[in-house]
């Protein structure tokens, strides 16, 4: 145990002599490179150490390292590399490097690249053989291959150029090097090429066409144009544009111009570009600049070619007719290129105020228009005398009232007497009222037409006549269409082109307007004012009888209307005010319209509308009553209407009769005969009926009846008991079937509408009506034929 | 959690073969003598490598060791005191190594200037116990902790050289 202590103090003392014991020493590698960096931040020592930190090395070293790998790798090393291999951070390679190359002449540093003139001369070598072999090089081809700078090598280059590279560098485009031998070469070549060209050709087009250096080209081409070796020139300089023009282009150019003008008096540009002039009118006037000619829009014409145009404009004028202008100029021409021909020819002639251009190239004098327009004098004249005679009436249209002198007419070109047609179009026109009024059926218009007059020859131009008296309402009374204008003037002007004619009427149609209306408001003044007094007091006697008998025949009318009861009567008596007396009041409205020139000749026409509007144009002691009338029409009761037409006619001056028992006869067989004349004329069942009814009512009652037809049940049922029981049988049989047949000739248009079933079996049933009423009609008719008879013995 | 520098360091420090502590009458002196021989070898080895840079000695038990350590920063040496107890569970439990002058001026440390090694060095040394000794204590526990904190220290201004001791002085 003591030992075991003791041995532990022992160790304990060699501790201790160990822990004081001198440290050997002894420099670490810690130590050492503490020291050097320490002198190296002193400055001094210069060293530099390696990249991983295990040598130091010398700049020199670097300096002569960097030479020899510049020696090994060929002369031109990239610093990058160098800095790989020497393994020393890139500043120190760098810094080196450029110290390399700017104490050393045939150093240099180029993109980071350590290149000496070894290689240059090398280079330089190589490029020489691609040279020979190519003729051409370019230096950007170059500089791709060696991937150096364009400037360097350009540099590098040329100072080499005769000594190591045969061959010479283009003088405007320094990018390219060439041999003298691919010079000439392609000298000989654009000079057979261009030698051989006879039109203008784009440079460029040969040059992509034969693959030629442009650069080279240029310079060759010029140089062989400012010699003379090459008779052309070249437009357009040294651009994409250039175009070489070869002399004997443009002299056979110059030559078919020139030959062109003279041999036709103009120049067409179209022709001109065609024939590669750019600028064909700054070509002309530069060409022929002493020579005067005409430019128009798409061609220039020769002096001759203009006297040519202004003799015949002259020549038409002076003879006053016209010329075609046409046949005398190239036909190339545009029609606005003709305009501006002849207008320039008819400006120089001096003759724009008595001649003008029709048809784009006709010209006209203006004579020659007037001689047309006389040709119409007659015409017009003629015209005007016939307008006046038919119809010397205003028409009331609001623009009319206000210029109430202008004078407007009525194109319906009745032949029938004046008097004649007027009655008549009471009749036929007065259905048209009411149908513009959108009031009644068609059969009962016809039934009235028939009742009033009996007139079936009903005109054509009668039924156009309010058309075309509405239509002229809008625009002045025109004197002829320009159809018929030109019709006149082909009958009279020979030789003329349609077109011409056309355009001719169409310049005619206002001033023979204006003339006609001129012609037409004499005429018309000079036959209203004085010598119509005569006609005057002749049509008064006429509308005084006319009024009569129609204010007769509505006291007939109302007493028919008695037969019936109180609702009945009420719808007779509305249709007798809205037709018979619309009329009537219709007539004394128009009779005073006449004073105020606003008349028509169909007075019928009006409306409640226009009536209205003329009433406010009337003088004030008229007015009254006839306002009153007019507003009666729109009564119930026909006595009102009586008692005011009274009165207006007495205003109007007219002297209304009572008629006498005589009259009141003759009134009833005149409307019997009328109705019975229609009768035999119609076929159609339910016209039949109401003709037959009516005129049995007549008949039997001695009543004159104007009823609608929807009262024609009730006509019928007043008949019971007036007439023999057997007619009473056949009317009320024929009555059903009308009946049936009204019904299924709606519900057949119903099922037309809509999808019908039973439409076979009601067509069935149809038919066998409409055969029983064939049957039957004739009997019907028969009825009132034999009645006449026995009437006509009774009266 | 051994890395390579610290398997070296260990490995030039010759192991012990006593598991003894203070309180084994019989044992505890083989082990003090290989304690010391260890010590003795880890200081040569020091010595040998120009990286020597503690003094230790004891007293007659072997169980209070006392001597001084420093650190060589940017270089200038730092030297502090050091101090440390056996435990009575020596070798289970490593001893705790205590440098009085630092005491407060770092969290790595234990009331007393005990520093603080648990987080690498206790497992290290439990994984080891018995076979590591004192040496192994300065070489794996204290030098790491140094070369830590001591820049550290330094750079916070916690630690002043001696002579620029009164240079801040002066300045403060």
């Amino acid at each position: 145990m003591a030992d075991e202590w003791e041995e532990i103090r022992r160790l304990a003392a060699d501790f201790q002599r160990a822990q004081f014991a001198d440290t050997v020493q002894r420099l670490s590698e810690r130590n050492c490179i503490e020291i050097i960096t320490k002198l190296v931040q002193d400055k001094k020592l210069d060293v530099v150490h390696t990249l991983d930190g295990k040598e130091y090395i010398t700049p020199a070293q670097i300096s002569r390292e960097i030479r020899d790998e510049l020696y090994v790798h060929g002369g031109r090393i990239n610093i990058v590399d160098l800095q790989q291999i020497i393994n020393v951070d890139w500043v120190h390679v760098e810094n080196r490097a450029g110290d390399i190359a700017k104490y050393d002449k045939g150093v240099q540093l180029v993109l980071g690249q350590l290149i000496d003139d070894s290689y240059l001369d090398r280079l330089a070598e190589e490029v020489n053989d691609k040279l020979q072999e190519a003729g051409l090089i370019s230096i950007a081809e170059l500089c791709k291959n060696y991937d150096l700078p364009g400037d360097v090598l350009n540099e590098e280059l040329s100072k080499r150029l005769g000594k190591l590279i045969q061959g010479e560098m283009d003088e405007y485009n320094r990018g390219v090097i060439f041999t003298p031998a691919f010079v000439a070469r392609h000298k000989a070549r654009i000079r057979g090429l261009f030698s051989a060209i006879t039109r203008p050709t784009p440079v460029s087009s040969v040059i992509a066409a034969f693959g030629f250096q442009e650069h080279l080209l240029y310079s060759v081409l010029e140089e062989l144009v400012n010699t003379g070796r090459l008779k052309g020139s070249v437009v357009g300089g040294r651009q994409d544009k250039a175009v070489y023009i070869p002399d004997i282009y443009s002299k056979t150019q110059n030559a078919w111009v020139d030959a062109f003008l003279k041999q036709n008096g103009y120049l067409e540009f179209d022709a001109l570009v065609r024939l590669g002039i750019p600028e064909p009118s700054s070509y002309i006037k530069k060409r022929f600049k002493s020579s005067k000619l005409l430019f128009l829009r798409a061609a220039c014409v020769g002096q001759a070619l203009v006297d040519q145009v202004e003799a015949s404009v002259e020549e038409a004028v002076n003879s006053a007719t016209w010329t075609d202008i046409q046949p005398i100029l190239p036909s190339c021409l545009s029609v606005e290129d003709m305009g501006m021909l002849i207008a320039e020819a008819m400006r120089s002639t001096n003759v724009q105020s008595s001649a003008r251009v029709l048809g784009d190239t006709v010209v006209v004098s203006e004579k020659f228009i007037s001689n047309c327009l006389s040709l119409f004098d007659d015409a017009m004249q003629q015209k005007a005398q016939k307008e006046v005679k038919n119809n010397p009436v205003f028409l009331i249209t609001e623009d009319d009232l206000k210029q109430a002198s202008m004078l407007t007419e009525s194109t319906s070109t009745s032949k029938k007497d004046k008097r004649e047609a007027e009655r008549k179009k009471k009749s036929t026109e007065g259905s048209g009222s009411v149908k513009s009024g959108g009031g009644g059926n068609a059969r009962e218009i016809r039934i009235r037409k028939t009742k009033k007059k009996g007139r079936r020859d009903e005109d054509s131009d009668e039924e156009t006549g309010p058309a075309q008296q509405n239509r002229s309402k809008q625009t002045a009374a025109p004197f002829m269409a320009q159809e018929d204008i030109v019709a006149v003037l082909e009958e009279r002007v020979s030789d003329c082109p349609e077109e011409i004619l056309c355009e001719l009427a169409e310049h005619l149609v206002r001033p023979l307007n204006k003339a006609y209306q001129e012609v037409l408001r004499s005429v018309f003044l000079s036959s209203s004012s004085a010598p119509s007094r005569a006609n005057k007091k002749q049509s008064m006697k006429d509308l005084q009888e006319e009024i009569n008998s129609l204010y007769n025949n509505i006291r007939l009318f109302e007493k028919g209307t008695k037969f019936f009861s109180d609702e009945t009567q009420v719808h007779i008596a509305k249709h007798v005010l809205k037709t018979v007396c619309s009329d009537v009041s219709n007539i004394l409205v128009n009779f005073l319209a006449a004073d105020l020139m606003m008349s028509v000749e169909d007075p019928s026409t009006f409306t409640p509308e226009v009536r209205v509007k003329i009433l406010g144009k009337l003088s004030e002691d008229t007015r009254g009553p006839l306002m009153k009338l007019h507003n009666c029409l729109n009564g119930k009761t026909i006595e009102d209407f009586l008692t005011n037409i009274e009165t207006c006619a007495e205003v109007c001056g007219f002297m209304l009769k009572k008629g006498d028992k005589k009259r009141e006869r003759q009134a009833l067989f005149l409307h019997r005969q009328a109705l019975m004349e229609q009768l035999k004329e119609t076929e159609d069942p339910a016209l039949v009926l109401h003709l037959t009814s009516v005129l049995l009512f007549q008949g039997s009652t001695h009543c004159m009846l104007h009823a609608p037809g929807r009262c024609v049940p009730h006509v019928i049922g007043t008949l019971c008991g007036r007439i023999p029981a057997e007619q009473q049988q056949l009317v009320s049989a024929y009555q059903s079937l009308v009946v049936k047949q009204l019904v299924s000739q709606s519900q057949s248009r119903k099922q037309e509408e809509g999808e019908g079933e039973a439409a076979g079996e009601q067509e069935e049933e149809a038919r066998s009506v409409r055969s029983q009423l064939l049957l039957l009609t004739p009997q019907l008719k028969d009825l009132t034929l034999s009645q006449r008879k026995t009437s006509t013995a009774e009266d | 959690m051994a890395d390579e520098a610290t398997r070296r360091a260990a490995s030039q420090v010759p192991l012990l073969k006593t598991h003894a502590g203070p309180r084994d009458r019989a044992l505890w002196p083989a082990r003090l003598k290989e304690e010391y021989q260890a010590l003795i070898g880890s200081v040569e080895a020091n010595k040998k490598s120009d990286s020597d840079w503690y003094r230790l000695e004891s007293n007659a038990d072997g169980t209070r060791w006392s001597g001084s350590c420093w650190f060589i920063h940017e270089l200038l040496r730092y030297d502090f005191r050091l101090e440390f107890e056996i435990p009575v569970t020596y070798p289970v439990t490593a001893p705790e190594v205590a440098i009085p002058e630092l005491d407060g001026k770092t969290a790595k440390m234990f009331r007393g200037g005990k520093i603080c090694l648990t987080e690498h060095f206790a497992p290290l040394w439990a994984r080891n116990a018995p076979r590591f000794g004192l040496a192994h204590l300065m070489t794996l526990g204290l030098a790491p902790w140094l070369a830590v904190e001591i820049p550290d220290l330094i750079s916070k201004g916690l630690v002043v050289h001696r002579e620029r001791q009164g240079d801040v002085a002066a300045a403060e």
